[in-house]
């Protein structure tokens, strides 16, 4: 009687807890009955029954999935080789086409692998390596760089966001008929292989050489012609001072001469004063202690000394 | 994420069986209402909200503070920071924080190497604070939100990056290039549905890759140099110009002195002149010979040798040794 009941309650706890079951917010369920499957998926959280023992419930995330790709080394149309590093989100958009098809998340995982990778290679060797790093022509902004420096970028045709565009669209036709909806593709990383980027190390050091020998010449040549014109302004200087000196004492010498000649010239008898006047001041200065003077008694001076008349 | 549920189930301890079933039940009965207020009662953190699921149903939110719940595990209650501000660091870890914080850097250089547009490379290191808005889009609507939030920016980062010039990327454009990471990272939050909402993107350093830092930095001295050199000569040119220009000015200036002398000489002069004359024009023979007497007066005396000859002498130069004369002229 007591093992009895005991054996009615296990059995009720049993059948219970086999007939009730939990979705979670972040679960889709399908139910199968012997492997079958039966109803509409459960896409609604909560409490919920199914036929105990005979039915079982499959649990799926309803959540957006991550896929993250190896990063693949992969040719350019212009044989650049590249790292590429893709990342997808996707979801499970219909459940029993998914459990039919896939059965679980590693089965989508592998396929997802073998869809995506495929497609970012075929889009990757379809296009150059600016398309796929570049968005957009916009023009860049160049700061405070001379003309010479200055980048101009080649146009690019399709860009980075319609390849990425190209990858999600025919990843999303492939994936219809897995009970799988992607999302969303993205670039994560895109980077030389080590070989290009020691290359493309050695091309940013050439033109960054380039542009320091520029600066250098720039203040080179900046310098000379400083002193260029200090030169220049030094000898303008010089000369144009000396040439207001010269004229200035070339005004003053005339203006002498005339007043000179004004006083001196006024009439013949003022110019014979005047060379009366001038020889005898200048006989102080011709004559000195060693001169030996011969004077005729016919001068001047001497006259009187033979003659008490002068004649 | 907080996956972990917020309530504890006690164990219930097991009674040794020889005691009295009576106590025995007072104290299954005590552990009872134990275990049901220790399974209906949760605190939210002053930063948090509670999420409160029923049977994995999501019911309701909750505030800080303390709440009821139903026991037993039939509702449980998951916790997200809302208030709190997150940060993700791209390109280098922040090792140990505080006044001076210590950052690593080189096991994330991959990270942080991105594609410019006219195809260089530089290295960029970035900061993203966000916090969750969306409580319940952050916990339900995407596995792994944090990967997926690093993801987001990556994939963003080297977007708007890979429209750019090195130069831009480098000096001009990196404000820009953060906002417009900031706005673009927000649209595919949105688009994934992670309820969370991104409050800043700060660029860290952005550099050129090693190897190729010591030809930036060789710019940075060209340049340098190339002021230096421009000072230097400009130095020279201070130190001469001006100086000169002094001693043109000082040379006008004499100049002008001379002409003034020159002028004021010869008006002295003239005004002497032109009164002797005016003396002498009263008496001119008398004056004549005054001044010329007076002349040889001063002069003759200091003449060491004179000779006088009489008028009628023909010539007397034969008679002169003028090599004695001790090579002095002969008049």
């Amino acid at each position: 009687m007591k093992i009895g009941s005991i054996i009615l309650a296990v059995l009720v706890l049993v059948i219970l807890s086999s007939s009730v079951y939990v979705v979670k917010e972040t679960e889709q369920v399908i139910i199968t009955q012997f492997g079958k499957p039966v109803g509409d998926p459960v896409v609604t959280p909560g409490l919920k029954f199914k036929l105990p023992m005979v039915q079982t419930a499959h649990r799926f995330d309803k959540r957006f999935l991550e896929w993250d790709g190896d990063p693949n080394q992969l040719p350019t149309r212009d044989k650049r080789f590249i790292w590429v590093n893709t990342y997808a989100r996707w979801r499970i958009s219909d459940p029993l086409l998914y459990f039919q098809r896939l059965r679980d998340e590693r089965g989508a995982q592998t396929r997802l692998d073998d869809i995506l990778d495929g497609e970012t290679r075929n889009a990757i060797a379809n296009y150059d390596l600016v398309e796929v790093v570049r968005t957009s022509n916009r023009e860049p902004e160049q700061g405070d760089l001379v003309a010479e420096e200055q980048v101009t970028l080649d146009p690019i045709a399709a860009g980075r966001e319609k390849i990425r565009l190209e990858i999600l669209h025919n990843a999303q036709q492939r994936t219809t008929d897995l009970g799988i909806e992607i999302l969303d593709v993205q670039f994560k990383r895109i980077n030389y292989v080590d070989e290009v980027q020691r290359k493309v190390y050695e091309r940013m050091i050439a033109e960054r050489r380039r542009i320091a020998d520029r600066f250098r010449s720039e203040g080179q040549g900046e310098a000379m012609r400083i002193r260029g014109e200090k030169d220049r302004d030094l000898l303008e200087i010089q000369s144009e001072a000396y040439r207001q000196a010269e004229e200035l004492k070339g005004d003053a010498d005339a203006t002498a001469t005339e007043i000179y000649a004004a006083a001196y010239g006024r009439n013949a008898a003022t110019q014979d004063f005047y060379g009366f006047l001038k020889t005898l001041e200048s006989y102080p200065e011709v004559f000195d202690g060693k001169s030996t003077l011969v004077l005729s008694t016919d001068g001047d001076f001497y006259r009187y000394l033979t003659d008490v008349d002068g004649k | 994420m907080n996956g972990d549920p917020g309530d504890r189930r006690e164990i219930p301890e097991i009674k040794l069986p020889n005691l009295d079933p009576a106590v025995l039940q007072r104290a299954l009965a005590v552990l009872a209402v134990v275990v049901v207020a220790v399974t209906s009662f949760y605190t939210v953190g002053p930063e948090e909200n509670g999420l409160v699921l029923r049977f994995g149903k999501f019911e309701r939110v909750t505030d800080p503070g303390l709440h009821f719940k139903l026991p037993f595990g039939v509702e449980r209650v998951m916790k997200v920071p809302i208030q709190r501000q997150l940060k993700e660091e791209f390109g280098f870890r922040t090792v140990r924080s505080g006044v001076r914080s210590q950052f690593s850097t080189s096991p994330y250089a991959d990270e942080a190497n991105i594609l410019t547009g006219d195809l260089n490379a530089a290295l960029v290191e970035w900061v993203v604070q966000y916090r969750v808005i969306d409580p319940y889009k952050y916990l339900f609507r995407v596995r792994n939100v944090g990967d997926t939030f690093r993801d987001i920016n990556e994939a963003v980062m080297r977007e708007i990056v890979g429209d750019r010039t090195v130069n831009e990327v480098l000096t001009v454009g990196r404000a820009e290039v953060a906002m417009v990471v900031q706005q673009r990272v927000q649209e595919l939050c949105d688009q994934y549905d992670t309820g969370i909402q991104v409050e800043q993107v700060v660029l860290q350093d952005v550099n050129p890759p090693d190897p190729v830092k010591p030809s930036f930095n060789e710019v940075n001295e060209a340049q340098q140099e190339k002021a230096k050199l421009i000072n230097q000569a400009q130095s020279e040119y201070n130190q001469i110009i001006p100086r000169a220009r002094g001693e043109a000015l000082q040379t006008v200036r004499e100049a002008e002195g001379y002409a003034l002398e020159r002028i004021n000489r010869a008006r002295g002069d003239s005004a002497r002149f032109v009164a002797l004359y005016q003396a002498y024009a009263k008496a001119p023979e008398v004056t004549r010979r005054r001044l010329y007497l007076e002349t040889m007066n001063d002069i003759l005396p200091g003449v060491e040798r004179k000779v006088v000859v009489d008028g009628d002498l023909k010539s007397v130069l034969p008679l002169l040794d003028l090599g004695a004369a001790r090579g002095g002229e002969a008049r």
